[in-house]
């Protein structure tokens, strides 16, 4: 028993300890080095149209790049809807468009329609609606109240 | 308005001892103890979510929770085999349904003003009511009367002692007292 445990917890470390070296060497290159925005597209392109990438890791970017002071561009926005295609998962893809408007901020008015613009080849190529033809665009259901359930 | 919102059981049925059975109680301790992964039900764990716990709640900073918003169902699962083909062949309503699916409130629902404040003022009124009057009963009922100190004539005779013994003589008390007129300064002229 212990040595079945032993042997686990063996290859366990040994499997984390490798992955995490390159990981490590991967973050410390970023030091010091300024990241220019079109690399930083381009890393995040990569990411999103890789093969094999599952909904897991979808989530995880696409959660990351909603998190920072930006707006996505064109390109990343259009990554990240081929590879919800690529999962199959179109609630993801609207998801996704619904963040991204959501980042231009107080800016709706002049950026919204900029990306809409760019990204609207891929939208028809894929079918995934824009937020506007869904409805989405208002409220369209309100949450009753857990008082009242 | 984004409060963290959990989802009950699913299936309510069957009683204490089923609901607690030895691996449900393996998987209660699983989690931590706190029973997140029972409340789960039969919902798809599809991310990290915020924490890495099995949770929704909507919230534009984090807006792909781990969890899907409802468990899955036959209905579902054909509009699912829809989706692996062609989306364009999807009806808006499929899309929606999906959507809802995977999602409770849409961008524009969650962040929709909601009259939350009013419950919000009416509390912190009350409890401002509440400390006003507890102190009005203390002050009527509980405290006797000042102390003989606070007295005006007393408080005098400590003015002139202070001063006597010339305490803070450059910035403080003193330092404002002649002593050979026997006045303060600011009457001398």
């Amino acid at each position: 028993m212990l040595s079945i445990t032993a042997r686990n917890l063996a290859s366990a470390l040994r499997g984390s300890l490798v992955g995490t070296s390159s990981r490590v060497a991967a973050v410390r290159c970023l030091h010091g080095t300024e990241e220019s925005a079109e690399e930083f597209d381009k890393r995040y392109e990569k990411y999103f149209s890789r093969d094999g990438i599952d909904g897991w890791e979808i989530r995880k970017g696409m959660n990351d790049l909603l998190g920072m002071d930006l707006v996505p561009s064109p390109k990343i926005i259009e990554a990240g809807l081929r590879a919800t295609r690529r999962v199959n998962d179109i609630a993801l893809a609207i998801r996704w468009l619904e963040g991204c408007k959501d980042k231009c901020g107080d800016q709706k008015a002049t950026l919204y329609p900029y990306l809409l613009e760019k990204i609207t080849p891929t939208l028809q190529e894929l079918g995934i609606p824009t937020i506007e033809e869904l409805g989405y665009d208002k409220p369209e259901l309100a949450l009753k109240s857990v008082y009242d359930a | 308005m984004s409060a963290l919102r959990l989802i009950p059981r699913g299936n309510a049925g069957g009683n204490l001892s089923q609901m607690m059975g030895l691996s449900q109680m393996g998987r209660r301790l699983a989690s931590g103890g706190d029973g997140i992964r029972l409340m789960v039900g039969e919902r798809e764990v599809v991310g990290y979510g915020i924490n890495g716990r099995p949770i929704y709640f909507d919230s534009q900073d984090c807006p792909f929770p781990a969890i899907r918003y409802r468990e899955v169902t036959p209905e579902l699962c054909a509009i699912r085999e829809k989706e692996l083909g062609d989306w364009k062949k999807l009806s808006l309503d499929d899309k929606k349904r999906l959507y809802r699916h995977s999602f409770c409130q849409t961008f524009v629902e969650f962040q929709h003003f909601t009259p939350e404040w009013k419950i919000c003022l009416g509390v912190a009124l009350w409890l401002v009511a509440l400390g006003l009057s507890i102190s009005m009963v203390l002050k009527t009922k509980m405290y006797g009367q000042l102390p003989d100190t606070f007295d005006e004539d007393r408080r005098s005779a400590q003015l002139r002692r202070m001063i006597q013994l010339q305490m803070n003589p450059i910035t403080g008390i003193s330092s404002k007292w002649c002593y050979e007129e026997n006045k303060w300064k600011s009457q001398l002229h």
